[in-house]
């Protein structure tokens, strides 16, 4: 058959036509069923709201006016936004150590550890969150621990509210900040930390000035990643948060799914994501100081 | 061998640097280990310290109609999402590597891109398209498609990785050796990139099996996948049972990463 | 006085002996080679000097100064790499900058050291270019302008020209010997190429498999080798076998050999009767074409031929035009095949017979 010559045809010119069927039905999927869906948000939000159906017959802009006018909702918008800045930092600080140690590992452990860094990455949302409450609960293991241990005699409030989001946010994300670190950190050469210390520079020195600055744009693709995955988080905040810990995509999916205010919904999913995109690009704007000079 | 404190004696500050690492470690592995070890406790409660050793929850997960309904749910799912996008995801990944020319840089972003958004949009802007497109979420088409959207840049990436890191002159070869362009295909491309596609499979099998958001917003009624069923239970019960549940899904996880690291290893893994 | 000595070093990867009893003396502004082929040891004795390898035992000094267990960073030693390991995210003169920040040397300073250097490297205007915008040439005297700067006390170099094409790798063989023969600096080069190291060193250390096979000026490593493989690594040799018939003085000797009676030089002390192997470079053999029929006696006492002279006979097997020269391949009555340059423009055809004749000066015995 014509079409199944084609496929690995070395000389493509001729048989590009032919070859084109092979990209089509992936074509299909995801515009038919990724990049036209998007769009439906914002039409969502532009509809007007109904007791009797999920929207209305007209067009209309006030969920968003009513949103941002709505105190309630700014609360939520900051919150979310601390918790993943708060997850962003503490997973630089804790995914840099390790991406660092695992590039310049050469153990024949350095596989073993490669699967504590992603195995936690492949077990689901749920179950990570799931141990998370055994963990932080009034009496979980934390609590249980430091009770044993004489530091408390009242338990501490780990969950149902931000800070619970946040350990597990930055546990959840953490593989996420590591694995492009760690492919920055190994494509750096190990002969330029060398001449660094030949030429004088203590280990210390040859950090800060060569390996820090090279490895800018693992830690720019890293923490934007981790930002926008916790900001955008739902099962830990929906399972952990409780209404202490409330975050934008928890209230967008109540207003979706508990209450069928699809408009309003989709209006406030607009504003995460605007804000999101504002937050990113002005961090890329900081950034790029930093990543002037690589090549 | 290379590296720059190689062959150096350990100073204080290595020594310290070490034990931060393996703190961070014990952090990363520990919710899992705990899980884990809870699934096999005797006692009641999801707490220290350990009574002992026992299937009891196994048991009583086994028992349970909705838990095993769920799962079988689940990997129904999966094995679709897996086998769709193992079929498409490499035909549009050979696709872009060899005869894309135009629009292969739009064409590698939007097969990426269901990875670069959050889910949870994606779920929120499929829930309204299926409303107004009138498929609802009646039935299971809705979910399926979603994980297969969700799922698809994996195998993408994977088979495209292997093909980036796949020497041409061996087709060349053959064909100068008088292989027939499917011949080459068969014998030549397809066994250097089916680790690759091994992988992105896998991967889409587990990330399927895992995804929430997609699944609460898209799933018909009554119809659970196995990471909605323990998030309802877990709004009623905090008992081991769930901790078998979650124990179950770590088991299958770490299969799926044993048998890449075995077959084709870890550090191919592109996401 | 020794500006660096390698005492007895030796270090070991688990089962692996990676350098057996290593010691080297190095004098104070000398260019010493490490060559071998890939495996030898010569990295690891180089990156043991740097520091970046700790011998398990045996030491290093440079001067008198014990470095054994200092670290890279207080050895004060300016290092060049094959991969140049320029830092990417800084300019050039940003890079000779760094190892003066390091040494606090102050602004003005600085900026006077960085011109000269870049002067001597003929890299002037280059000060704001990033690595990644010069050529290879000019990335490698970047490398070369880097370790320079500080004045270090050793200069080593890793095989700095391996990633250079052979016409700029020739230019820099020579661009570096000079400048470091200007600076008069003690250094140490890392290469496999014999020719590298015969034309840029004042000593070489023929090293293979974690022990030294030789150590000497590149004139006595080429003429009078310590072992057939230092013989076969450096340049083409010939072999013909024998045994020693007599000492004729301290260090010559006639070997029997089935081609006949040899003179030959060799080390001192070899006894009446050892096996040995008689080696001879393949310019050192002069040919002459021979009449079929005519005896090698005849040949050999036509004339010039001198008292220490030798003439075999042998037919010409393959002949190959190089340009200046012809590559003969001769099969000697014996069976051994022998490599003869000729030159180039009276060509001997394949299946002549030919005399082949060298000075016993220009042999050398190996022990077998």
């Amino acid at each position: 058959m014509s079409a199944l010559e084609a496929v690995p045809r070395i000389e493509s010119r001729s048989n590009r036509g032919s070859a084109t069927w092979m990209v089509v039905p992936a074509l299909v999927l995801l515009i038919g069923f990724f990049a036209l869906p998007y769009l439906t948000i914002i039409t969502m939000s532009l509809r007007e709201a109904s007791t009797r159906a999920v929207y209305g017959e007209g067009l209309t802009l006030s969920h968003y006016t009513t949103a941002l006018g709505d105190f309630y909702i700014w609360g939520i918008l900051g919150r979310t936004l601390l918790i993943g800045a708060t997850v962003t930092v503490l997973s630089l600080l804790l995914g840099y150590p390790v991406a660092y140690h695992l590039a310049k590992s050469r153990s024949r452990w350095t596989s073993l550890l490669y699967i504590f860094v992603l195995s936690p990455l492949l077990v689901g949302l749920v179950v990570r969150t799931f141990a998370w409450m055994i963990i932080l609960s009034n009496n979980g293991v934390a609590n249980q621990a430091l009770k044993a241990i004489g530091l408390i005699t009242f338990p501490l409030q780990l969950m149902n509210n931000s800070l619970g989001v946040t350990i597990a946010l930055t546990h959840v994300f953490l593989p996420f900040i590591i694995l492009p670190l760690l492919g920055n950190l190994q494509a750096i050469s190990p002969d330029l930390a060398m001449a660094s210390r030949s030429l004088g520079a203590s280990r210390m020195r040859t950090f800060w000035k060569v390996t820090l600055p090279l490895s800018m744009p693992g830690i720019q693709a890293g923490t934007i990643l981790v930002f926008v995955l916790s900001i955008s988080a739902y099962v830990t905040p929906a399972m952990l948060g409780g209404t202490g810990g409330r975050t934008m995509s928890v209230l967008v999916v109540q207003y979706l799914v508990d209450n069928f205010r699809w408009p309003a919904g989709a209006a406030l999913a607009i504003i995460m994501a605007a804000v999101a995109v504002m937050f990113v690009g002005l961090y890329l704007k900081l950034t790029a100081r930093a990543m002037r000079r690589l090549p | 061998m290379t590296g720059a404190s190689c062959g150096v004696e350990k100073t204080i500050w290595d020594r310290l640097f070490t034990s931060l690492v393996a703190a961070i470690y014990i952090f990363l592995m520990f919710p899992i280990v705990l899980v884990v070890l809870l699934s096999f406790n005797s006692g009641e409660f999801l707490a220290f310290p350990l009574e002992g050793f026992s299937l009891r929850w196994f048991e009583a997960l086994f028992s349970n109609k909705r838990f095993l309904d769920a799962t079988l749910y689940s990997i129904q799912i999966a094995a679709v999402s897996t086998i769709v996008n193992g079929v498409i995801g490499t035909l549009a990944a050979i696709y872009v590597a060899r005869y894309a020319k135009v629009a292969r840089d739009f064409m590698r972003l939007i097969m990426t891109a269901p990875l670069l958004v959050p889910e949870i949009l994606t779920a929120i802007a499929l829930l309204f398209y299926f409303y107004e497109i009138r498929i609802g979420t009646d039935y299971s088409i809705g979910i399926q498609i979603g994980h297969i959207v969700v799922t698809f840049p994996y195998v993408f990436l994977n088979v495209s990785s292997a093909l980036f890191n796949f020497d041409r002159s061996q087709e060349e070869a053959a064909r100068s050796l008088g292989a027939s362009g499917w011949m080459t295909f068969r014998r030549v491309t397809l066994p250097a990139i089916k680790p690759g596609i091994i992988t992105g499979c896998l991967f889409a099998f587990v990330i399927s099996f895992d995804i929430f958001n997609i699944s609460l917003l898209l799933k018909s009624l009554g119809k659970n996948t196995l990471p909605l069923e323990l998030f309802d239970y877990l709004r009623f019960n905090f008992d081991p049972t769930a901790a078998a549940i979650a124990s179950l899904s770590i088991f299958m996880t770490f299969t799926a990463i044993l048998i890449i690291d075995r077959t084709v290893g870890l550090r191919s893994l592109r996401f | 006085m020794t500006a660096l000595t390698i005492d007895r070093i030796n270090k070991r990867y688990g089962n692996l002996h990676i350098l057996k009893d290593i010691s080297i003396p190095i004098a104070k502004g000398e260019f010493v080679s490490l060559l071998g082929p890939s495996g030898c040891g010569k990295t690891t004795t180089l990156r043991c000097i740097a520091g970046f390898e700790r011998p398990d035992d045996g030491s290093i000094l440079f001067g008198n100064r014990d470095v054994t267990r200092t670290l890279p960073e207080q050895r004060d030693i300016g290092m060049v790499f094959q991969s140049y390991a320029l830092f990417p995210h800084m300019t050039v003169a940003e890079n000779l900058s760094f190892g003066l920040e390091v040494r606090k040397v102050s602004v003005p300073d600085r900026q006077k050291r960085i011109a000269d250097v870049l002067a001597m490297v003929r890299l002037e205007g280059y000060d704001k270019r990033f690595p990644r915008e010069l050529s290879g040439g000019q990335q490698q005297r970047v490398a070369l302008a880097r370790a320079l700067v500080i004045e270090p006390s050793v200069l080593l170099l890793d095989e700095p020209l391996a990633n250079l094409d052979a016409t700029l790798r020739d230019e820099m063989r020579f661009f570096i010997r000079d400048l470091q023969q200007r600076v008069g600096i003690t250094s140490i080069y890392v290469t496999h190429d014999q020719a590298e190291a015969m034309v840029m060193s004042d000593k070489i250390v023929v090293m293979s498999a974690g022990t030294i096979s030789q150590f000497g000026s590149p004139r006595e490593i080429y003429e009078r080798p310590a072992s057939q493989s230092v013989a076969g690594f450096i340049g083409r040799s010939n072999t013909i076998s024998g045994k020693i018939a007599e000492a004729l003085g301290q260090d010559s000797y006639k070997v029997d050999t089935p081609c006949g009676s040899i003179g030959t030089t060799g080390p001192a002390g070899l006894a009446k009767g050892a096996e040995v192997k008689i080696m001879i470079r393949p310019e050192n053999i002069h040919t002459r074409k021979q009449c079929v029929g005519a005896g090698q006696k005849q040949e050999a006492g036509s004339g010039e031929a001198g008292k220490d002279e030798n003439v075999l006979a042998g037919a010409v097997v393959n002949s190959v035009y190089q340009g200046s020269a012809n590559q003969l391949a001769v099969k000697l009555a014996s069976g051994d095949r022998v490599t003869v340059d000729v030159n180039g423009r009276n060509p001997l055809d394949v299946g002549e017979q030919v005399a082949l004749r060298f000075a016993a000066s220009d042999t050398w015995l190996l022990a077998s």
